[in-house]
């Protein structure tokens, strides 16, 4: 039992490489960080695209749907391999482009936030759905006969009310993406985990690594319970009656 | 005759095998109140919603001020066909359900669309909902969300808020069908007082009292066709149809 203990919570080891570990998961907080901004953009881009009206639309609510079904159905590690091996070969694309070095940050780390942007949009695209499509039909009718178009009509009306129901889901998929973050680590970008493992590779033990972990445990556990406390008051609203307009 | 501020000739609306207009024709003059009875599932909603193109119809043609606002089928498919601006600005609806905007105030559910839509001044907009809401009796409650309002109240806030748009003709569909019975009258009210101001309307209701007593004109609806039209004292009192007999003796057994 102490081998294992020695394997895996070796404070010494741990307190040897604290400050590398930690400096790899602030890399983790800053793709986070990145990550989350762009892709609760394009989300709600992809939102907005798939609930266009119209019979003449349908060609681009197919290509949407399509997007969000495909980006769902492969693995994220498949996207950033795809992307970081293959964008920078593309020759027809701007090099900065190719291998872009924004902010200071690697390629490596602008390769993941691409993948993972492409690939969490298409998540928050469906938290979003969801939102929009819990508004009664009468709201856009109501706006539409006030002679507002489709797209006053889901700006003023349907978004600001799709985005109050959906904190709690929204708030899971971001505690997804941070832990997801670690999956950039397979194109060398120094975060956390990838940090433990070297170390581990250096002095056999496993311990900088579990102490990678502890560092996610540290915000993920809070924010998971954040997500219940919203999800309880939210529950506490529709049971008051205040969704239910009678 | 003067040209009728609304007409429609012909009116076919379905959803896939299922017809629920059957060729409507409709006359309705400037200032005329019409109220459209009949068993649910007659078509009276309907009729009403195509007005103002929620549902466009599939076959026939509605003037509104003279103007064709539907090309009618072939034209091209989308919204795009459909003049609906024009229509939208000129006719108001007021829904069963209300659907006011919940996360906005009373004042602003008023404010929203003449802001946007006709591009108001934010002051302009405030004023003229002020003297709406005053006009429905809601001056104290200008700031009030939906949730802290009664049902009468939010339909008085929803009529303001169509108001708001200076609608030449108004659409209600049932407006006080949702409404506790005691919270009916001052609906009603509002829409006595409108239709005394000279709005022309097309009230689809069960409100026998009302349709007898505000009605220019009553239409009975059934199975997608008008049965019988005419005024309140013909249509209510002495109707011709049997259909139309059996429809307001079940109503007035209740």
């Amino acid at each position: 039992m102490s081998e294992f203990f020695n394997q895996y919570f070796d404070f010494t080891v741990m307190g040897d490489h604290f400050g590398e570990v930690l400096d790899g998961f602030f890399k983790n907080l800053l793709l986070f960080a990145v990550v989350a901004v762009l892709a609760l953009s394009w989300g709600l881009i992809l939102a907005l695209l798939r609930q266009l009206p119209g019979k003449k639309l349908m060609p681009l609510r197919g290509v949407t749907i399509a997007y969000i079904d495909c980006l769902r159905a492969i693995p994220i590690l498949g996207v950033i391999l795809l992307i970081s091996g293959s964008l920078p070969y593309l020759e027809f694309v701007p090099k900065d482009i190719r291998i872009p070095h924004f902010l200071g940050q690697t390629d490596p780390f602008w390769y993941g936030a691409l993948a993972l942007t492409l690939v969490y949009g298409a998540y928050m695209a469906e938290v979003y759905r969801a939102g929009i499509e819990a508004i009664p039909r009468g709201q856009i009718e109501a706006a539409r006969s006030l002679g507002m178009s489709h797209s006053q009509a889901m700006r003023n009306v349907v978004v600001p009310q799709a985005v109050t129901k959906i904190p709690a889901p929204m708030l899971n998929e971001l505690i997804s993406l941070l832990k997801d973050t670690t999956l950039v680590g397979v194109i060398a970008l120094g975060e956390a985990l990838l940090i433990g493992r070297e170390v581990q590779a250096e002095t056999f033990n496993a311990s900088a690594y579990v102490l990678g972990c502890a560092m996610f445990l540290v915000i993920c556990l809070p924010a998971a319970r954040l997500v219940d406390y919203l999800i309880k008051r939210n529950q506490g609203k529709v049971a008051r009656g205040s969704h239910i307009a009678v | 005759m003067a040209e009728p501020m609304l007409s429609l000739q012909g009116i076919h609306k379905r959803y896939g095998d299922l017809e629920v207009l059957k060729g409507v024709d409709l006359d309705v003059a400037k200032g005329e109140v019409v109220c459209i009875l009949g068993p649910s599932g007659s078509g009276k909603s309907t009729l009403l919603r195509c007005v103002n193109l929620l549902e466009p119809p599939e076959d026939g043609e509605i003037f509104l001020e003279g103007k064709d606002i539907c090309k009618g089928p072939g034209s091209g498919t989308g919204e795009q066909s459909w003049n609906l601006d024009f229509v939208r600005q000129r006719v108001g609806m007021v829904f069963q359900q209300f659907n006011l905007f919940p996360h906005k105030s009373a004042m602003a559910n008023v404010t929203m669309a003449p802001e946007k839509v006709l591009g108001r001044s934010k002051s302009e907009a405030r004023e003229k909902a002020k003297a709406l809401l005053e006009r429905v009796g809601l001056g104290d409650k200008l700031d009030q969300y939906p949730e802290r309002l009664s049902g009468g109240q939010q339909q008085r806030v929803a009529i303001a808020r169509a108001l708001a748009m200076d609608p030449h003709v108004m659409l209600f569909d049932e407006v006080t069908s949702a409404l506790d019975p005691e919270l009916v009258k001052e609906v009603l009210d509002v829409l006595r007082e409108l239709a005394d101001e000279g709005m022309t309307m097309l009230v689809v209701t069960h409100e026998l009292g009302f349709a007898r007593e505000v009605g220019d004109k009553v239409v009975f609806m059934d199975g997608g066709v008008i049965v019988e039209q005419g005024p309140p004292a013909e249509v209510l009192d002495n109707p011709q149809q049997e259909r139309t007999k059996k429809f307001l003796g079940l109503v007035l057994e209740r």
